[in-house]
């Protein structure tokens, strides 16, 4: 198989909170709501992601931190209850899922042999990171479509950013060489925040909306400018900034996955989508598309009769 | 009496699972003498400091009677999983909590099935306490903490446990030298990744051995900034918050590599 491409990629943060305010089934604790303009911005999302039919989500995470190597879930199905360490009040959530472990030993081989130490995780009592489930969730709440769980190796901590974020940059060019080596219909998700200055105190009723509110203005600012600039497509001008945005907005995207999603997309100089932003205890978030089938860059969907192809896939990956 | 025993372990995953490599060997064999000097110190409880339990909104304290299951390791996940089963001292832990909370940081227990449980808590009482003898009190290494409030929290604790009667031992959970080995090594051939950060954790394991605390006050933030010691030796400020700041020196019982890190495991004499 070949001809694979990367039909999107989303900015997706991970707040647990966005998935606390909407009660699906999946989450123990229940809310009266919260974080709506956030949680509508992700239903648009979802619509698009819908009419995108990928044959697997790509996601990289900054909660599965690893320190020897670039790691990629490699057990097909795996489940169990997500609790976040650091929002257990509010994500206790259970899940189950596939994974395309095909393309996951594609994407592993190849940053290895672009240099990376790469390995498959292949464990089935490993417990999935609540930042990949967030997002996931968020994003498609039905796990009707199979996954790729890539971890956040903490080279840019590690390291110095810059370095770190080349090591990205270079799994991010693997990433799209087994996308297309394996003939997937991929969209890529950065389960990333921007500006990560937080409250150090919680309310007491969490989804308050009285009490939420960007934690720094200076910390907005930033998010507004790099915002700004995404969505004029001004990409390169983003990635001159994006240190600079890192130290002063103490950035999530420190942790590579904005940098590994626009290297696997080959930063196109395209005009980003903004769903919508919002603070969650006080960091920004902002979900946003780059269509690269609107801006016809990759091959629209195949209705379903024609899609032999992709249905075999899908039909073996059940 | 502040405490009746002391001890400074290291959680890497890695001396619990390949215990039979032999550079892992005078880590696992330190252990071993550590778990006796615990048995033998009898402590109605143990307050443990793990600097793998991230929090970072609030002081965390574990409060869930019973933690069972497995545990596999976001890293080592290809070397097996971790089984554990941990009894938590919930009458002291909430009192932790309180006491805490009124000296002015902000506290909270946890009281969830399925909390994730980090590796370091897990290594430590596998290795310390094999039977599961001694609930514990578990506390989390939240990241805006400074060691002077982790002291603070740890001399409030044994407080706390001193007026429920209870004797209580220490236990910090961490890692020395922070270099590691990025890619992988052939594990039989560990060891301390740079040797500045070797000389460093022996000039400062000679110093605990000695009880040189002024020395040590002296030398620790350029042992931490330089050896980039594993989250700026927090949990030596735990176990010198709980034991009252003095101590009259320690047994280092193993001292060895973890993937190029530093390990020891200290016992203090009280
Ligand atoms: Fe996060």
């Amino acid at each position: 198989m070949a001809n694979g491409e990367i039909v999107a990629g989303f900015l997706a943060p991970h707040p647990p909170h966005l998935v606390y305010g909407e009660n699906p089934p999946q989450n123990e604790p229940k809310s009266e709501g919260g974080w709506e303009p956030l949680r509508w911005a992700y239903e648009r999302a979802r619509e698009s992601l819908d009419q995108l039919q990928p044959d697997v989500l790509l996601v990289h995470s900054p909660h599965w931190i690893t320190q020897v190597g670039h790691h990629f879930l490699g057990v097909r199905h795996l489940s169990g209850k997500s609790v976040d360490p650091i929002f257990p009040n509010l994500f206790r959530y259970t899940f189950e899922l596939e994974v395309d472990v095909e393309l996951a030993e594609a994407c592993c081989e190849k940053a290895a042999q672009r240099g990376l130490t790469a390995m498959m995780m292949r464990n089935p009592k490993f417990r999935v990171d609540y930042g990949t489930i967030t997002t996931l969730h968020m994003i498609r709440p039905q796990w009707d479509i199979p996954i790729v769980g890539i971890s956040a190796n903490n080279s840019p901590y590690y390291l110095t950013t810059e370095e770190g974020l080349d090591e990205m940059d270079t799994l991010g060019k693997a990433t799209r060489e087994a996308i297309e080596a394996t003939g997937r219909r991929a969209v890529l998700l950065a389960s990333n925040t921007l500006c990560h200055w937080h409250f150090h105190e919680e309310p007491d009723t969490p989804e308050d909306m009285s009490r939420e509110h960007p934690q720094s203005y200076d910390g907005y600012k930033w998010d507004m400018r790099m915002i700004e600039l995404l969505r004029q497509g001004k990409t390169a001008e983003v990635f001159r900034l994006l240190p600079q945005f890192i130290d002063e907005a103490f950035a999530e995207v420190k942790s590579g996955a904005f940098t590994w999603m626009f290297a696997a997309m080959g930063y196109p100089e395209l005009p980003g989508e903004l769903h919508g932003y919002g603070t969650v205890i006080g960091t920004g978030n902002a979900v946003m598309e780059w269509n690269l089938v609107k801006a016809g860059l990759a091959g629209a969907a195949v209705p379903p009769s024609a899609a032999g192809g992709r249905e075999s896939y899908a039909g073996a990956m059940r | 009496m502040t405490a009746v025993s002391a001890f400074l372990v290291p959680g890497s995953p890695l001396h619990l699972l390949r215990p039979d490599n032999p550079p892992w060997r005078p880590i696992v064999a330190g252990f071993e003498r550590a778990a006796r000097a615990l048995a033998m110190s009898r402590p109605d409880a143990v307050l443990l400091y793990s600097t793998q339990w991230i929090a970072v909104l609030d002081a965390l304290w574990q409060a869930r009677p019973r933690l069972t299951g497995a545990h596999v390791d976001e890293n080592w996940h290809d070397l097996g999983d971790m089984a554990f089963d941990i009894r938590v001292d919930t009458d002291l832990a909430e009192a932790c909590v309180n006491a805490v909370k009124a000296a002015g940081i902000s506290s909270k227990s946890v009281d969830y099935d399925q909390f994730p449980i980090d590796s370091g808590t897990i290594v430590a009482t596998r290795l310390l306490d094999p039977d599961s003898r001694f609930p514990l009190v578990i506390a989390a290494n939240n990241l805006y903490h400074d060691a002077a409030t982790t002291m603070r929290m740890a001399e409030i604790a044994t407080a706390t446990a001193r007026v429920q009667n209870k004797k209580v031992a220490v236990v910090g959970v961490g890692g020395l030298s922070g270099t590691v080995f990025r890619e992988p090594i052939a594990i039989a051939e560990d060891r301390v990744a740079a040797e500045k950060d070797d000389s460093w954790n022996r000039r400062i394991l000679r110093l605990l051995e000695k009880g040189e605390t002024g020395r040590l006050d002296a030398e620790v933030d350029d042992y931490a900034r330089e050896a980039r010691v594993d989250m700026g030796f927090k949990h030596l400020a735990w176990i010198r918050g709980a034991i009252g700041g003095r101590f009259f020196g320690a047994r280092v019982h193993g001292y060895g590599p973890a993937h190029g890190a530093g390990a020891a495991v200290i016992e203090f004499r009280l």
